[in-house]
Protein backbone atom coordinates (compact mmCIF):
# COMPACT_ATOMS: atom_id res chain seq x y z
CA UNK A 1 0.00 0.00 0.00
CA UNK A 2 1.10 3.56 -0.63
CA UNK A 3 0.72 6.32 1.97
CA UNK A 4 -2.75 7.39 0.83
CA UNK A 5 -3.99 3.79 0.92
CA UNK A 6 -2.50 3.35 4.41
CA UNK A 7 -4.27 6.48 5.65
CA UNK A 8 -7.59 5.49 4.10
CA UNK A 9 -7.30 1.95 5.47
CA UNK A 10 -6.77 3.36 8.94
CA UNK A 11 -9.75 5.73 8.59
CA UNK A 12 -11.90 2.79 7.47
CA UNK A 13 -10.60 0.40 10.15
CA UNK A 14 -9.24 -2.07 7.58
CA UNK A 15 -5.95 -3.95 7.39
CA UNK A 16 -5.47 -3.43 3.68
CA UNK A 17 -7.23 -1.59 0.86
CA UNK A 18 -6.71 -1.39 -2.89
CA UNK A 19 -7.90 0.91 -5.70
CA UNK A 20 -11.61 0.73 -6.43
CA UNK A 21 -12.57 -0.62 -3.01
CA UNK A 22 -15.59 1.13 -1.46
CA UNK A 23 -14.87 2.33 2.08
CA UNK A 24 -16.78 3.98 4.88
CA UNK A 25 -14.19 6.19 6.56
CA UNK A 26 -14.24 7.98 9.92
CA UNK A 27 -13.92 11.73 9.54
CA UNK A 28 -11.80 13.89 11.86
CA UNK A 29 -13.01 17.37 10.82
CA UNK A 30 -16.01 18.66 8.90
CA UNK A 31 -16.42 22.23 7.64
CA UNK A 32 -18.44 24.35 5.24
CA UNK A 33 -18.63 28.01 4.20
CA UNK A 34 -21.36 30.52 3.41
CA UNK A 35 -21.91 29.21 -0.14
CA UNK A 36 -22.13 25.52 0.79
CA UNK A 37 -23.28 25.52 4.43
CA UNK A 38 -26.83 26.87 3.96
CA UNK A 39 -27.78 23.95 1.67
CA UNK A 40 -25.87 21.49 3.88
CA UNK A 41 -27.90 22.74 6.85
CA UNK A 42 -31.13 22.35 4.89
CA UNK A 43 -30.14 18.76 4.02
CA UNK A 44 -29.01 18.04 7.58
CA UNK A 45 -32.41 19.07 8.88
CA UNK A 46 -34.07 16.85 6.27
CA UNK A 47 -32.12 13.83 7.51
CA UNK A 48 -33.79 14.47 10.85
CA UNK A 49 -31.00 13.63 13.36
CA UNK A 50 -30.88 15.64 16.57
CA UNK A 51 -27.14 16.27 16.86
CA UNK A 52 -23.93 16.51 14.86
CA UNK A 53 -21.38 13.70 15.26
CA UNK A 54 -19.02 15.88 17.34
CA UNK A 55 -19.70 19.63 17.68
CA UNK A 56 -16.05 20.38 18.46
CA UNK A 57 -15.02 18.91 15.08
CA UNK A 58 -17.49 20.91 12.98
CA UNK A 59 -16.69 24.45 11.75
CA UNK A 60 -18.81 26.85 9.73
CA UNK A 61 -16.92 29.76 8.17
CA UNK A 62 -18.23 32.90 6.48
CA UNK A 63 -15.57 33.73 3.92
CA UNK A 64 -17.07 33.88 0.43
CA UNK A 65 -19.27 36.93 0.82
CA UNK A 66 -18.19 38.90 3.90
CA UNK A 67 -19.16 41.58 4.69
CA UNK A 68 -22.45 40.72 2.99
CA UNK A 69 -22.85 42.22 -0.48
CA UNK A 70 -26.62 41.72 -0.51
CA UNK A 71 -29.58 41.01 1.73
CA UNK A 72 -29.65 37.43 0.39
CA UNK A 73 -26.01 36.89 1.31
CA UNK A 74 -26.73 38.14 4.81
CA UNK A 75 -29.72 35.77 5.09
CA UNK A 76 -27.34 32.87 4.43
CA UNK A 77 -25.15 33.95 7.36
CA UNK A 78 -28.16 33.94 9.67
CA UNK A 79 -28.92 30.33 8.64
CA UNK A 80 -25.38 29.44 9.78
CA UNK A 81 -25.67 31.51 12.96
CA UNK A 82 -28.93 29.79 13.95
CA UNK A 83 -27.47 26.36 13.26
CA UNK A 84 -24.26 27.04 15.21
CA UNK A 85 -26.26 28.17 18.25
CA UNK A 86 -28.62 25.19 18.06
CA UNK A 87 -25.98 22.48 17.56
CA UNK A 88 -22.98 24.03 19.35
CA UNK A 89 -20.57 23.91 16.40
CA UNK A 90 -17.77 26.44 15.73
CA UNK A 91 -18.74 29.51 13.73
CA UNK A 92 -16.41 32.13 12.26
CA UNK A 93 -18.43 35.01 10.87
CA UNK A 94 -16.48 38.23 11.52
CA UNK A 95 -13.89 38.11 8.76
CA UNK A 96 -11.48 35.71 10.47
CA UNK A 97 -10.34 34.32 7.14
CA UNK A 98 -10.69 31.81 4.34
CA UNK A 99 -11.82 28.31 5.29
CA UNK A 100 -8.67 26.37 4.31
CA UNK A 101 -6.38 28.78 6.15
CA UNK A 102 -8.63 28.87 9.23
CA UNK A 103 -8.72 25.08 9.40
CA UNK A 104 -4.91 25.17 9.42
CA UNK A 105 -4.77 27.87 12.10
CA UNK A 106 -7.64 26.80 14.39
CA UNK A 107 -8.56 23.16 13.68
CA UNK A 108 -5.40 21.63 12.30
CA UNK A 109 -5.73 17.94 11.43
CA UNK A 110 -2.88 15.57 12.21
CA UNK A 111 -1.08 13.83 9.35
CA UNK A 112 -3.28 11.06 7.98
CA UNK A 113 -6.52 12.38 9.46
CA UNK A 114 -9.48 12.72 7.10
CA UNK A 115 -10.83 16.26 6.58
CA UNK A 116 -14.14 16.70 4.75
CA UNK A 117 -15.05 20.21 3.65
CA UNK A 118 -17.82 21.35 1.35
CA UNK A 119 -15.38 23.17 -0.91
CA UNK A 120 -13.41 21.94 -3.88
CA UNK A 121 -10.08 23.23 -2.53
CA UNK A 122 -10.12 20.95 0.52
CA UNK A 123 -7.02 19.21 -0.81
CA UNK A 124 -5.09 22.18 0.66
CA UNK A 125 -4.64 20.30 3.95
CA UNK A 126 -2.53 17.73 2.10
CA UNK A 127 0.21 20.35 2.40
CA UNK A 128 0.44 19.54 6.11
CA UNK A 129 -0.13 15.83 5.67
CA UNK A 130 -3.89 15.52 6.24
CA UNK A 131 -6.17 13.80 3.73
CA UNK A 132 -8.63 16.37 2.41
CA UNK A 133 -11.69 15.37 0.39
CA UNK A 134 -13.89 18.09 -1.08
CA UNK A 135 -17.61 17.31 -1.20
CA UNK A 136 -20.90 19.02 -1.95
CA UNK A 137 -23.51 20.11 0.56
CA UNK A 138 -25.51 16.87 0.74
CA UNK A 139 -22.48 14.68 1.43
CA UNK A 140 -21.33 17.23 3.98
CA UNK A 141 -24.70 17.02 5.73
CA UNK A 142 -24.37 13.24 5.91
CA UNK A 143 -20.79 13.51 7.23
CA UNK A 144 -21.88 16.08 9.81
CA UNK A 145 -24.61 13.71 10.99
CA UNK A 146 -22.64 10.47 11.01
CA UNK A 147 -18.94 11.39 11.22
CA UNK A 148 -18.44 9.07 8.25
CA UNK A 149 -17.74 9.49 4.55
CA UNK A 150 -18.17 6.87 1.85
CA UNK A 151 -15.45 6.92 -0.77
CA UNK A 152 -13.74 4.61 -3.18
CA UNK A 153 -9.99 4.08 -2.92
CA UNK A 154 -8.36 6.10 -5.72
CA UNK A 155 -5.46 5.07 -7.92
CA UNK A 156 -2.46 7.14 -6.92
CA UNK A 157 -0.23 9.09 -9.28
CA UNK A 158 3.15 9.87 -7.71
CA UNK A 159 5.23 12.95 -8.44
CA UNK A 160 8.77 12.36 -7.20
CA UNK A 161 10.54 15.69 -6.72
CA UNK A 162 14.30 16.18 -6.84
CA UNK A 163 16.52 19.24 -6.82
CA UNK A 164 15.81 22.77 -5.62
CA UNK A 165 13.67 25.52 -7.13
CA UNK A 166 15.50 28.47 -8.72
CA UNK A 167 15.04 31.69 -6.70
CA UNK A 168 12.05 32.91 -8.74
CA UNK A 169 10.19 29.58 -8.80
CA UNK A 170 7.65 28.69 -6.08
CA UNK A 171 5.00 26.11 -5.23
CA UNK A 172 2.56 27.85 -7.56
CA UNK A 173 4.91 27.41 -10.51
CA UNK A 174 5.26 23.69 -9.71
CA UNK A 175 1.52 22.99 -9.71
CA UNK A 176 0.98 25.11 -12.84
CA UNK A 177 3.73 23.16 -14.58
CA UNK A 178 2.02 19.91 -13.57
CA UNK A 179 -1.24 21.28 -14.98
CA UNK A 180 0.49 21.60 -18.33
CA UNK A 181 1.61 17.96 -18.05
CA UNK A 182 -1.56 16.32 -16.74
CA UNK A 183 -4.34 18.56 -18.11
CA UNK A 184 -7.67 19.11 -16.37
CA UNK A 185 -9.09 15.58 -16.19
CA UNK A 186 -6.31 13.00 -16.22
CA UNK A 187 -6.47 12.81 -12.41
CA UNK A 188 -10.27 12.69 -12.02
CA UNK A 189 -11.11 10.04 -9.38
CA UNK A 190 -7.38 9.61 -8.77
CA UNK A 191 -5.04 11.00 -6.12
CA UNK A 192 -1.80 12.92 -6.43
CA UNK A 193 1.04 12.10 -4.03
CA UNK A 194 4.24 14.16 -3.77
CA UNK A 195 7.42 12.47 -2.57
CA UNK A 196 11.16 12.70 -3.12
CA UNK A 197 14.07 14.65 -1.66
CA UNK A 198 12.86 17.78 -3.47
CA UNK A 199 9.93 18.21 -1.07
CA UNK A 200 12.30 19.04 1.78
CA UNK A 201 13.03 22.44 0.25
CA UNK A 202 9.32 23.33 0.05
CA UNK A 203 7.71 25.17 2.98
CA UNK A 204 4.34 24.06 4.37
CA UNK A 205 2.83 27.19 2.76
CA UNK A 206 4.16 26.18 -0.66
CA UNK A 207 2.96 22.62 -0.18
CA UNK A 208 -0.49 23.98 0.68
CA UNK A 209 -0.49 26.04 -2.53
CA UNK A 210 0.35 22.93 -4.55
CA UNK A 211 -2.30 20.78 -2.84
CA UNK A 212 -4.85 23.60 -3.14
CA UNK A 213 -4.71 23.37 -6.92
CA UNK A 214 -4.70 19.58 -7.24
CA UNK A 215 -8.44 19.80 -7.90
CA UNK A 216 -7.77 21.90 -11.02
CA UNK A 217 -6.12 18.76 -12.40
CA UNK A 218 -9.17 16.76 -11.28
CA UNK A 219 -7.42 15.14 -8.31
CA UNK A 220 -9.64 13.75 -5.53
CA UNK A 221 -6.89 13.81 -2.85
CA UNK A 222 -3.59 15.66 -3.08
CA UNK A 223 -1.00 14.89 -0.43
CA UNK A 224 2.63 15.46 0.51
CA UNK A 225 4.36 12.31 1.74
CA UNK A 226 8.02 11.90 2.62
CA UNK A 227 11.33 11.89 0.74
CA UNK A 228 10.91 8.13 0.27
CA UNK A 229 9.41 6.83 -2.96
CA UNK A 230 6.00 5.21 -2.38
CA UNK A 231 5.03 1.75 -3.74
CA UNK A 232 1.80 0.69 -5.47
CA UNK A 233 1.18 3.77 -7.59
CA UNK A 234 -0.30 3.66 -11.10
CA UNK A 235 2.00 6.31 -12.55
CA UNK A 236 5.26 7.91 -11.47
CA UNK A 237 6.55 11.22 -12.76
CA UNK A 238 9.99 12.46 -11.75
CA UNK A 239 10.50 16.21 -11.70
CA UNK A 240 13.77 18.10 -11.17
CA UNK A 241 12.74 21.37 -9.52
CA UNK A 242 15.97 22.96 -10.70
CA UNK A 243 14.77 22.66 -14.29
CA UNK A 244 11.66 24.83 -13.75
CA UNK A 245 11.08 28.47 -14.62
CA UNK A 246 8.18 30.76 -13.55
CA UNK A 247 4.91 29.52 -15.10
CA UNK A 248 1.58 31.19 -15.84
CA UNK A 249 -1.88 29.81 -16.67
CA UNK A 250 -3.38 31.67 -19.63
CA UNK A 251 -7.10 32.21 -20.31
CA UNK A 252 -9.32 30.26 -19.76
CA UNK A 253 -8.02 27.14 -18.02
CA UNK A 254 -5.69 26.51 -15.08
CA UNK A 255 -4.02 23.89 -17.30
CA UNK A 256 -3.44 26.25 -20.26
CA UNK A 257 0.05 26.94 -18.98
CA UNK A 258 3.10 28.61 -20.51
CA UNK A 259 6.41 29.89 -19.13
CA UNK A 260 5.94 33.52 -17.97
CA UNK A 261 8.68 34.48 -20.44
CA UNK A 262 6.43 33.38 -23.36
CA UNK A 263 3.65 35.89 -22.54
CA UNK A 264 5.84 38.61 -20.94
CA UNK A 265 4.88 42.10 -22.09
CA UNK A 266 1.10 41.51 -22.14
CA UNK A 267 -0.54 44.63 -20.68
CA UNK A 268 -2.63 44.09 -17.51
CA UNK A 269 -5.18 46.22 -15.65
CA UNK A 270 -5.61 44.30 -12.39
CA UNK A 271 -3.37 42.24 -10.15
CA UNK A 272 -4.76 40.14 -7.29
CA UNK A 273 -2.54 38.55 -4.65
CA UNK A 274 -4.25 36.35 -2.10
CA UNK A 275 -6.87 33.63 -1.58
CA UNK A 276 -6.65 30.12 -0.15
CA UNK A 277 -4.06 29.42 -2.84
CA UNK A 278 -1.52 32.18 -2.20
CA UNK A 279 -2.66 34.45 0.64
CA UNK A 280 -0.21 33.29 3.31
CA UNK A 281 2.54 35.28 5.03
CA UNK A 282 5.34 33.96 2.80
CA UNK A 283 3.28 34.99 -0.25
CA UNK A 284 2.93 38.47 1.16
CA UNK A 285 6.67 38.53 1.82
CA UNK A 286 7.28 37.95 -1.90
CA UNK A 287 5.15 40.98 -2.68
CA UNK A 288 6.80 43.21 -0.08
CA UNK A 289 10.25 42.33 -1.40
CA UNK A 290 9.19 43.59 -4.83
CA UNK A 291 7.14 46.61 -3.67
CA UNK A 292 9.41 48.07 -0.99
CA UNK A 293 10.23 51.65 -1.96
CA UNK A 294 8.60 51.28 -5.39
CA UNK A 295 5.25 52.17 -7.01
CA UNK A 296 2.87 49.91 -8.88
CA UNK A 297 1.84 50.95 -12.38
CA UNK A 298 -0.85 53.64 -12.35
CA UNK A 299 -2.67 51.55 -14.99
CA UNK A 300 -3.20 48.65 -12.57
CA UNK A 301 -5.63 47.94 -9.68
CA UNK A 302 -3.46 46.05 -7.24
CA UNK A 303 -5.53 44.11 -4.71
CA UNK A 304 -3.93 42.29 -1.77
CA UNK A 305 -6.17 39.76 0.01
CA UNK A 306 -4.61 37.99 3.02
CA UNK A 307 -5.99 34.49 3.67
CA UNK A 308 -6.73 35.24 7.33
CA UNK A 309 -6.97 37.95 9.96
CA UNK A 310 -3.96 36.41 11.72
CA UNK A 311 -1.90 36.87 8.55
CA UNK A 312 -3.20 40.43 8.14
CA UNK A 313 -2.20 41.23 11.74
CA UNK A 314 1.31 39.90 11.14
CA UNK A 315 1.54 41.97 7.97
CA UNK A 316 0.57 45.06 9.96
CA UNK A 317 3.04 44.30 12.75
CA UNK A 318 5.85 44.02 10.24
CA UNK A 319 4.89 47.22 8.47
CA UNK A 320 4.09 45.33 5.26
CA UNK A 321 0.61 46.82 4.80
CA UNK A 322 2.14 50.30 4.78
CA UNK A 323 4.75 49.27 2.23
CA UNK A 324 2.01 47.84 0.02
CA UNK A 325 -0.24 50.89 0.39
CA UNK A 326 2.65 53.27 -0.20
CA UNK A 327 3.32 51.36 -3.42
CA UNK A 328 -0.25 52.06 -4.50
CA UNK A 329 -1.83 48.71 -3.68
CA UNK A 330 -5.14 48.22 -1.85
CA UNK A 331 -5.09 45.83 1.10
CA UNK A 332 -8.51 44.18 1.41
CA UNK A 333 -10.06 42.20 4.24
CA UNK A 334 -9.39 38.45 4.33
CA UNK A 335 -11.90 36.53 2.22
CA UNK A 336 -12.73 34.83 -1.07
CA UNK A 337 -14.35 37.81 -2.80
CA UNK A 338 -11.91 38.79 -5.54
CA UNK A 339 -11.30 35.17 -6.56
CA UNK A 340 -14.76 33.96 -7.42
CA UNK A 341 -16.66 36.83 -8.96
CA UNK A 342 -19.25 37.70 -6.33
CA UNK A 343 -17.85 41.02 -5.03
CA UNK A 344 -14.66 43.02 -4.38
CA UNK A 345 -12.82 43.50 -7.64
CA UNK A 346 -15.13 42.41 -10.45
CA UNK A 347 -13.86 42.91 -13.99
CA UNK A 348 -15.27 44.41 -17.18
CA UNK A 349 -14.64 43.11 -20.69
CA UNK A 350 -11.64 45.48 -20.97
CA UNK A 351 -9.77 43.99 -18.04
CA UNK A 352 -6.75 41.74 -18.09
CA UNK A 353 -5.96 40.21 -14.70
CA UNK A 354 -2.93 38.48 -13.27
CA UNK A 355 -4.05 36.68 -10.12
CA UNK A 356 -2.49 34.29 -7.64
CA UNK A 357 -5.85 32.52 -7.20
CA UNK A 358 -6.72 29.08 -8.54
CA UNK A 359 -9.20 29.48 -11.41
CA UNK A 360 -9.36 31.51 -14.61
CA UNK A 361 -12.56 30.09 -16.07
CA UNK A 362 -14.60 32.41 -18.33
CA UNK A 363 -16.46 34.90 -16.13
CA UNK A 364 -14.71 33.75 -12.97
CA UNK A 365 -14.00 37.34 -11.90
CA UNK A 366 -17.00 39.09 -13.43
CA UNK A 367 -16.94 39.72 -17.18
CA UNK A 368 -16.99 36.67 -19.46
CA UNK A 369 -14.53 38.50 -21.68
CA UNK A 370 -11.95 39.56 -19.10
CA UNK A 371 -8.72 37.64 -19.58
CA UNK A 372 -7.41 36.07 -16.39
CA UNK A 373 -3.88 34.74 -15.92
CA UNK A 374 -2.78 32.72 -12.87
CA UNK A 375 0.73 33.04 -11.47
CA UNK A 376 2.84 33.14 -8.31
CA UNK A 377 2.86 36.16 -5.95
CA UNK A 378 6.37 37.01 -7.17
CA UNK A 379 5.22 37.09 -10.81
CA UNK A 380 2.05 38.99 -9.86
CA UNK A 381 4.01 41.61 -7.90
CA UNK A 382 6.59 42.11 -10.66
CA UNK A 383 3.70 42.49 -13.10
CA UNK A 384 1.95 45.08 -10.91
CA UNK A 385 5.06 47.28 -11.00
CA UNK A 386 5.45 47.32 -14.77
CA UNK A 387 1.79 46.97 -15.81
CA UNK A 388 2.87 44.17 -18.12
CA UNK A 389 3.30 40.46 -17.47
CA UNK A 390 6.84 40.27 -16.12
CA UNK A 391 9.24 37.49 -15.19
CA UNK A 392 10.19 38.01 -11.53
CA UNK A 393 13.84 38.53 -10.66
CA UNK A 394 15.72 35.60 -9.17
CA UNK B 1 -37.41 6.86 -15.08
CA UNK B 2 -36.69 3.88 -17.30
CA UNK B 3 -36.34 5.92 -20.45
CA UNK B 4 -35.68 9.61 -20.93
CA UNK B 5 -36.61 11.36 -24.18
CA UNK B 6 -35.68 14.89 -25.08
CA UNK B 7 -34.02 17.46 -27.26
CA UNK B 8 -30.24 17.46 -27.21
CA UNK B 9 -28.04 20.49 -26.52
CA UNK B 10 -24.43 19.73 -27.41
CA UNK B 11 -21.71 21.39 -25.29
CA UNK B 12 -17.91 21.19 -25.38
CA UNK B 13 -15.16 19.98 -23.02
CA UNK B 14 -14.43 21.38 -19.54
CA UNK B 15 -17.82 23.03 -18.95
CA UNK B 16 -17.02 24.33 -15.46
CA UNK B 17 -19.32 25.14 -12.57
CA UNK B 18 -18.92 28.90 -13.12
CA UNK B 19 -20.49 28.35 -16.55
CA UNK B 20 -23.24 26.13 -15.14
CA UNK B 21 -24.00 28.57 -12.32
CA UNK B 22 -21.90 31.75 -12.03
CA UNK B 23 -20.47 33.01 -8.74
CA UNK B 24 -22.80 36.01 -8.70
CA UNK B 25 -25.79 33.66 -8.28
CA UNK B 26 -24.37 31.97 -5.18
CA UNK B 27 -26.40 33.96 -2.68
CA UNK B 28 -29.69 33.41 -4.51
CA UNK B 29 -32.39 31.60 -2.54
CA UNK B 30 -32.46 27.83 -3.09
CA UNK B 31 -35.69 27.79 -5.11
CA UNK B 32 -34.55 30.55 -7.49
CA UNK B 33 -31.38 28.87 -8.78
CA UNK B 34 -32.99 27.39 -11.92
CA UNK B 35 -33.25 30.87 -13.45
CA UNK B 36 -29.44 31.04 -13.59
CA UNK B 37 -28.81 27.58 -15.07
CA UNK B 38 -26.03 27.76 -17.69
CA UNK B 39 -26.04 31.58 -17.39
CA UNK B 40 -22.25 31.63 -17.63
CA UNK B 41 -21.91 29.44 -20.72
CA UNK B 42 -18.84 30.64 -22.60
CA UNK B 43 -19.91 29.61 -26.09
CA UNK B 44 -23.34 29.96 -27.69
CA UNK B 45 -26.59 31.33 -26.31
CA UNK B 46 -28.14 28.66 -24.13
CA UNK B 47 -31.53 30.41 -23.84
CA UNK B 48 -32.24 30.23 -27.57
CA UNK B 49 -31.83 26.42 -27.71
CA UNK B 50 -33.11 25.52 -24.24
CA UNK B 51 -36.46 23.85 -23.61
CA UNK B 52 -37.71 22.12 -20.44
CA UNK B 53 -36.90 18.41 -20.49
CA UNK B 54 -33.85 18.82 -22.71
CA UNK B 55 -30.72 16.64 -22.46
CA UNK B 56 -27.23 18.17 -22.19
CA UNK B 57 -24.54 16.26 -24.09
CA UNK B 58 -20.97 17.29 -23.30
CA UNK B 59 -17.35 16.26 -23.74
CA UNK B 60 -14.62 15.72 -21.16
CA UNK B 61 -14.70 16.86 -17.54
CA UNK B 62 -18.21 18.32 -17.28
CA UNK B 63 -18.73 20.17 -13.98
CA UNK B 64 -15.08 20.83 -13.18
CA UNK B 65 -14.30 23.50 -10.62
CA UNK B 66 -16.32 24.40 -7.58
CA UNK B 67 -18.06 22.01 -5.18
CA UNK B 68 -21.18 24.20 -5.31
CA UNK B 69 -24.19 21.87 -5.18
CA UNK B 70 -26.17 24.84 -6.49
CA UNK B 71 -24.86 23.91 -9.97
CA UNK B 72 -26.71 20.58 -10.37
CA UNK B 73 -29.64 21.97 -8.36
CA UNK B 74 -29.98 24.78 -10.93
CA UNK B 75 -29.97 22.24 -13.78
CA UNK B 76 -32.61 20.14 -12.04
CA UNK B 77 -34.79 23.19 -11.33
CA UNK B 78 -34.45 24.19 -15.00
CA UNK B 79 -35.87 20.72 -15.81
CA UNK B 80 -32.74 19.44 -17.53
CA UNK B 81 -33.74 15.78 -17.82
CA UNK B 82 -30.26 14.29 -18.08
CA UNK B 83 -26.62 15.23 -18.57
CA UNK B 84 -24.52 12.88 -20.69
CA UNK B 85 -20.78 13.56 -20.89
CA UNK B 86 -17.66 11.74 -21.94
CA UNK B 87 -16.49 12.39 -18.37
CA UNK B 88 -17.55 14.26 -15.23
CA UNK B 89 -15.55 15.99 -12.55
CA UNK B 90 -15.86 13.93 -9.42
CA UNK B 91 -17.53 16.36 -7.01
CA UNK B 92 -20.10 17.50 -9.60
CA UNK B 93 -20.96 13.91 -10.47
CA UNK B 94 -21.53 12.99 -6.84
CA UNK B 95 -23.50 16.19 -6.14
CA UNK B 96 -25.77 15.56 -9.12
CA UNK B 97 -26.58 12.00 -8.08
CA UNK B 98 -27.04 13.09 -4.46
CA UNK B 99 -29.70 15.64 -5.46
CA UNK B 100 -31.36 13.32 -7.96
CA UNK B 101 -30.15 14.79 -11.27
CA UNK B 102 -29.30 11.92 -13.65
CA UNK B 103 -25.76 12.19 -15.03
CA UNK B 104 -24.37 9.46 -17.24
CA UNK B 105 -20.81 9.00 -18.47
CA UNK B 106 -20.99 7.93 -22.12
CA UNK B 107 -19.16 9.23 -25.18
CA UNK B 108 -22.21 10.00 -27.34
CA UNK B 109 -21.37 13.59 -28.36
CA UNK B 110 -19.66 12.77 -31.65
CA UNK B 111 -22.81 11.41 -33.26
CA UNK B 112 -25.17 14.17 -32.08
CA UNK B 113 -25.94 17.81 -32.83
CA UNK B 114 -28.01 20.38 -30.97
CA UNK B 115 -31.70 19.91 -31.79
CA UNK B 116 -31.54 16.13 -32.27
CA UNK B 117 -34.13 14.18 -30.30
CA UNK B 118 -32.94 11.08 -28.50
CA UNK B 119 -34.30 8.38 -26.25
CA UNK B 120 -32.02 7.09 -23.50
CA UNK B 121 -32.41 3.95 -21.41
CA UNK B 122 -29.97 4.32 -18.52
CA UNK B 123 -30.49 0.80 -17.17
CA UNK B 124 -29.82 -0.76 -20.58
CA UNK B 125 -27.20 1.82 -21.57
CA UNK B 126 -28.83 2.51 -24.93
CA UNK B 127 -29.35 5.68 -26.94
CA UNK B 128 -31.84 5.81 -29.81
CA UNK B 129 -31.28 8.59 -32.36
CA UNK B 130 -33.13 8.72 -35.70
CA UNK B 131 -34.44 5.21 -35.12
CA UNK B 132 -30.94 3.80 -34.66
CA UNK B 133 -30.06 2.20 -31.31
CA UNK B 134 -26.52 2.51 -29.92
CA UNK B 135 -25.10 0.63 -26.96
CA UNK B 136 -23.01 2.18 -24.16
CA UNK B 137 -22.08 1.22 -20.60
CA UNK B 138 -25.28 1.04 -18.49
CA UNK B 139 -25.65 3.27 -15.43
CA UNK B 140 -24.23 1.66 -12.28
CA UNK B 141 -26.88 -0.16 -10.24
CA UNK B 142 -26.17 1.72 -7.01
CA UNK B 143 -26.46 5.07 -8.78
CA UNK B 144 -29.74 4.00 -10.40
CA UNK B 145 -31.06 3.17 -6.96
CA UNK B 146 -30.22 6.60 -5.52
CA UNK B 147 -31.78 8.30 -8.57
CA UNK B 148 -34.92 6.21 -8.23
CA UNK B 149 -35.35 7.52 -4.69
CA UNK B 150 -34.87 11.06 -5.96
CA UNK B 151 -31.49 11.58 -4.31
CA UNK B 152 -29.33 10.56 -1.36
CA UNK B 153 -31.38 12.11 1.47
CA UNK B 154 -34.67 10.39 0.51
CA UNK B 155 -32.74 7.15 0.01
CA UNK B 156 -31.05 7.38 3.42
CA UNK B 157 -34.36 8.26 5.10
CA UNK B 158 -36.06 5.30 3.44
CA UNK B 159 -33.25 2.92 4.35
CA UNK B 160 -33.23 4.14 7.97
CA UNK B 161 -37.01 3.87 8.12
CA UNK B 162 -37.44 7.56 9.03
CA UNK B 163 -41.04 8.45 8.28
CA UNK B 164 -41.57 11.64 10.28
CA UNK B 165 -41.99 14.76 8.19
CA UNK B 166 -38.78 16.34 6.87
CA UNK B 167 -37.44 19.14 9.03
CA UNK B 168 -37.08 22.57 7.49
Amino acid sequence: MNLIEKYLAKAAGKETVSPGMDLTCSVSYVAAHDVTAPIAIKMFRQIGVKQVFNPDRVALIVDHIYPASSEKARDNVWIMDDFAKEFGVHLYQRGEGVIHQLMYEKHRAQPGELVVIADSHTGTCGGYGAVGVGVGSTELAAAMATGKLDLEVPEVVQVYLTGKCPGNVFGKDIILYLGSKFGTDHLVDRALLFTGPGIEGLSVAERMTICNMGIELGSMITLFGTAEREPDTVEDLELDLGSLEPMIACPFSPANVAPVSKVAGTAVTQVVVGSCTNGRLSDMEQVVKVFRGRKVSPEVNTLIVPASKEILEQMEERGWCKIMRDAGATVLNPGCGSCFGAHEGLTSARDVVVSTTNRNFPGRMGSMKANIYLASPATAAATALTGKITVPNV
Amino acid sequence: MNTIQGKVIVLGDDVDTDQILPGYAMAEPYDQLGKFAMAGLASGDFKTVYEPGCILVAGRNFGCGSSREQAPIALRQAQIALVIAKGFARIFRRNAINIGLPVWAADVAGSLKTGDRIEVDLEQGTVVVNGEKKQFQPMAENVMKTLTYGGLIPRVRAELGITEREGE
